[in-house]
């Protein structure tokens, strides 16, 4: 977060919810909408934002020490693999954390007037804390196997696009058995269908999003252990792969 | 010749009052139903897009039997675009089962709904009962949902702008110390 890619990011990300907020309140059309339909609105762009600028970033930062050859020296110190990924996975989570905290201000002026501040401040935060953890992992995984950001980057970005697109079905399209399913078991429709439980339903229990939340977690856990199964390949492959 | 004129005769008159008996069955069955349904908040219907309003109605059985298995729902139609409004995010209750309403008993149906989109609309209750044809409607009530506007410029011009300046300075300020600290 140090380098000014990473603030770079974070400059990015506040352009756009600027962009988006003062779109939804100062515009005449989109001012008609009601005030929870802006904010589940802004509640998604912000997750969205931060899914694919950690994703972009998660990218880069496992495969660049294999790029710039810094992997050698950094194995041969005395360091354990699991210290690397996590020390890497924090990285990120650092970024996420940051996206959410540049947010803060138009979480508070969206929600204005209303009573729900703290359910779209919480469950922006655990949604999106979710979400990105279990990106981070598959990314990690993705780039461990490949030890290439190119290649990584590719396959998230199409994992992250294949992901998002069922969220632009319509209902009509949406209530197809097949989309059911889908929508069950994909992290983004989970976040995304929380959100409107959250904010356009008023069911801001944890027990009413329970059904949202643990297939959120289920893909943290499977995230999880193909990131393990993927550090095990490449232990089993060698620091200096084929050598 | 005249006992066939006779007989053609009788056979007309019997089918008129067959005919006759069977419309009057018809009519009884649709015009004298013991269920009547009325909907008591129609003054009090009208908002703005995003307030809660709450339709109270009232299922009056004023027949000599008890009815059974009876389901009642709200209909809402958007008399701008002549559509039917689609209930998804305007009642979360669209339904209400009633089990049984004894002879002479009057219940109260209360649904809340959520005034979504600016426009004029139409509802009426509608009440279904197991093993009858035809179900029972209530009277229309119109009403109106004004818009709101969200417009607070006022508010979000300070953020909209102040929080990139921010981040951009502390990004500048950053990158001046890692510069400096490299050179010294």
């Amino acid at each position: 977060m140090y380098t000014w890619k990473g603030t770079l990011w974070l400059v990015i990300s506040s352009l756009t919810f600027s962009l988006i907020s003062y779109l939804l309140l100062t515009d005449k059309e989109l001012s008609l909408l009601d005030q929870t339909e802006m904010m589940w609105m802004l509640a998604k762009v912000i997750i969205s934002i931060g899914l694919l600028i950690v994703s972009i970033d998660a990218s880069s930062i496992i495969s660049n020490e294999f790029e710039k050859e810094t992997a050698e020296s950094l194995f041969l110190s005395p360091i354990k693999m699991k210290d690397f990924v996590s020390g890497k996975l924090l990285a990120s989570l650092t970024l996420w954390l940051l996206i959410f905290i540049v947010s803060i201000p138009y979480i508070l002026v969206t929600s204005a007037g209303t009573k729900l501040f703290f359910p779209f401040f919480y469950y922006v935060f655990l949604l999106g804390s979710l979400g990105v953890f279990g990106f981070i992992m598959l990314i990690f995984a993705i780039s461990l196997l490949f030890r290439s950001s190119k290649n990584t980057l590719t396959t998230s970005l199409v994992v992250l696009l294949a992901l998002f697109i069922p969220s632009l079905f319509s209902t009509t399209l949406k209530n197809n058995s097949f989309a059911l399913a889908l929508g069950k078991v994909n992290p983004v429709d989970n976040i995304f269908s929380s959100l409107d439980n959250v904010l356009v339903d008023y069911q801001t229990s944890l027990f009413h999003n329970g059904q949202f939340i643990l297939p959120l977690a289920l893909f943290c856990l499977i995230t999880l252990m193909f990131l393990v199964y993927a550090t095990k390949r490449f232990k089993q492959a060698g620091v200096v792969k084929n050598g | 010749m005249d006992d066939i004129k006779r007989l053609l005769m009788l056979g007309v008159l019997g089918s008129l009052l067959i005919l006759s008996m069977a419309y009057a069955y018809a009519e009884n069955q649709t015009i004298n139903q013991p269920l009547t349904l009325r909907i008591l908040s129609e003054k009090t219907l009208s908002g703005t897009a995003g307030d809660f309003a709450t339709v109270k109605a009232q299922i009056n059985n004023s027949g000599l039997q008890p009815l059974n298995d009876i389901t009642t729902y709200i209909s809402l139609v958007d008399e701008s675009n002549k559509m039917p409004v689609d209930l998804e995010d305007w009642s979360a209750e669209k339904g209400l089962f009633i089990g049984t309403i004894d002879a002479g008993q009057a219940l109260p149906l209360n649904w809340k709904i959520h005034f979504v989109k600016a426009g004029k609309y139409s509802l009426i209750i509608v009440a279904e009962i197991t093993g009858q044809e035809i179900p029972q409607v209530s009277g229309i009530v119109h009403f109106t949902v004004n818009s709101k506007r969200n417009l607070n410029p006022g508010q979000v011009l300070p953020v909209a702008l102040g929080t990139p300046i921010v981040v951009l300075f502390i990004m500048l300020l950053l990158n001046y110390k890692r510069n400096s600290s490299k050179s010294s």
